[in-house]
């Protein structure tokens, strides 16, 4: 897995309280018990931790691990 | 004075305290506050890193709070401290209750708690980011997490709670008014059970340096512990304290049909307002002793019939001058008088919580606890403080003041199950 997928989950474990144990590639954000509140914090956290926001036309609930790692990694490469 | 009594003498109705639960600068539970005022001791100190270098840098804060075994740490990010602190003490309290959630009637089940300044290390927090980082860094959970009334919320989240729930905001008093206000939503019949008490985490730089401001705080002493002194000759002002008390009162009818454990029952609630000034009391106390003389009433017991008075005793001049003053005109010479905040600070919204929750311990067990740091009586002040140790006594009936800025007073008559 990608750098970027690493340093998201451990984002997420960090600051989301998740366990990264329980946190896969295919793990959706809604499934990880996230909501609509969360995902805009979560887009906080991004621009802090790498920089980009993540847009709800990108990332949504629905959204995977490994895609939102993709979305992020794909604005990084165009930075 | 015509209609000092305040309130038209109604049926008695007394509402059973079945569960206490505490979170103070002594430690979180019950037994540690209990012990550490037993033993008379101070917990002012300089332990919250945000006030260092302002005029005033110590505080009772609550030591080692660790709520991550109580609330999951998938919920702990989106709570203030302030709702921590508090779901904390009523996970204590409901426990302490026995009352089975599953068996109960959910619908009867309300949440009042005090609160008075709602999230303010989140609002401090996110103000900054927003100055120096910019709109799109800020939390979306600011406002629920700033929102006064969002302990009550999460209160009734947590225990799946589905009466009425809200927040009773009077200062200093806001704790001592939602638990009169739970006794009544009791005695109304509206509910079964309500979780009460108060919560409040204000040991944030702008509000601590707003108290010291105001000439509200007690200077620095050598040994902090001995900062806090009320009653004493030598008291300059309040430790401000974090903290949250919750009582889980319930019908009496209610508490009999499960054969729960009564601590003490409330019997009464008085509140009323100075009409006088923003900060200071009314020199003569009457808004204090109209709240007073409402909760006597409204418990039908006589002012020579308390046996002890659980004082709002904040260490600043004026209100123990003034508190101490009406208790000798209301009550006499008779109670014995004690004020927890030499050990524990003022935890503002919640001390009135805390100290009912004490006050109840104190009807149960007999044992009142010692006013710390009293070590010189104010010679004006005519009351028969407990100071130095604790005292053995039968509590029959006990009172409970608060008196909040705004000239709000609530005053609570507790007495024995």
């Amino acid at each position: 897995m990608s750098d970027t997928y690493q340093r998201l989950v451990d984002l997420l474990a960090g600051s989301f309280g998740l366990d990264a144990a329980d946190i896969t590639p295919d793990s959706t954000l809604g499934g990880l018990e996230l909501d609509s509140l969360a995902l805009v914090e979560l887009s906080v956290a991004s621009q802090e931790e790498f920089g980009v926001e993540l847009d709800d036309s990108e990332v949504d609930l629905g959204s995977t691990i490994a895609h939102a790692a993709g979305v992020i990694s794909g604005k990084l490469t165009a930075v | 004075m015509s209609g000092a009594t305040g309130t038209a003498r109604r049926e008695p109705f007394h509402a059973a305290v079945t569960g206490v639960g505490l979170v103070t600068a002594a430690g979180v539970g019950v037994a540690r506050t209990w012990e550490t005022l037993h033993a008379a001791r101070g917990t002012a100190a300089v332990d919250h890193p945000e006030l260092a270098g302002l005029p005033v840098d110590f505080a009772c804060s609550v030591p080692d709070f660790d709520p991550g075994a109580l609330i999951e740490r998938k919920q702990l990010w989106r709570l203030d401290r302030s709702s921590q602190l508090v779901l904390v003490a009523a996970h204590e309290a409901l426990a302490d209750s026995g009352l089975d959630r599953d068996a109960w009637d959910a619908t009867r089940v309300g949440v009042v708690l005090g609160n008075g300044i709602g999230g303010a290390a989140t609002w401090e927090k996110q103000h900054t980011v927003l100055l120096e980082r910019g709109p799109r860094r800020v939390s979306p959970l600011l406002v629920p997490m700033l929102s006064p009334n969002m302990c009550a919320g999460y209160v009734s989240m947590m225990f799946g709670a589905r009466g009425p729930s809200f927040v009773t905001a009077t200062a200093c008093a806001s704790g001592t008014t939602a638990t009169g206000v739970a006794r009544e939503l009791l005695r109304s019949g509206l509910c079964d059970v309500v979780v009460t008490g108060g919560t409040e985490a204000p040991l944030v730089p702008s509000l601590v340096t707003g108290f010291s401001q105001m000439g509200a705080l007690a200077a620095r002493r050598e040994d902090l512990a001995e900062t806090s002194r009320p009653f004493d000759a030598d008291r300059g002002g309040f430790v401000p304290a974090e903290g949250a008390g919750v009582l889980v009162l319930e019908r009496p009818e209610h508490a009999r049909a499960r054969g729960a454990r009564v601590r003490a029952m409330v019997s009464g609630y008085g509140a009323s307002a100075d009409a006088h000034h923003a900060t200071a009391p009314d020199p003569d106390g009457i808004g204090a002793e109209l709240a007073l003389r409402a909760a006597l009433t409204d418990a039908g017991v006589g002012a020579d019939e308390v046996d002890h008075v659980n004082a709002h005793g904040t260490a600043t001049q004026l209100n123990d001058a003034t508190e101490a003053r009406m208790i000798r005109r209301v009550l006499g010479e008779g109670p014995a008088v004690t004020s927890v905040k030499g050990v524990v600070g003022h935890s503002l919204a919640a001390a009135g919580a805390i100290e009912a929750v004490v006050t109840a311990l104190t009807v149960e067990s007999g044992h009142i606890p010692p006013t710390a740091n009293l070590e010189s009586l104010d010679p004006e002040l005519e009351v028969d403080m407990v100071h130095k140790a604790g005292r053995r006594a039968a509590v029959e009936v006990a009172v409970s003041n608060s008196f909040g800025f705004g000239g709000q007073n609530a005053v609570l008559v507790l007495t024995r199950a």
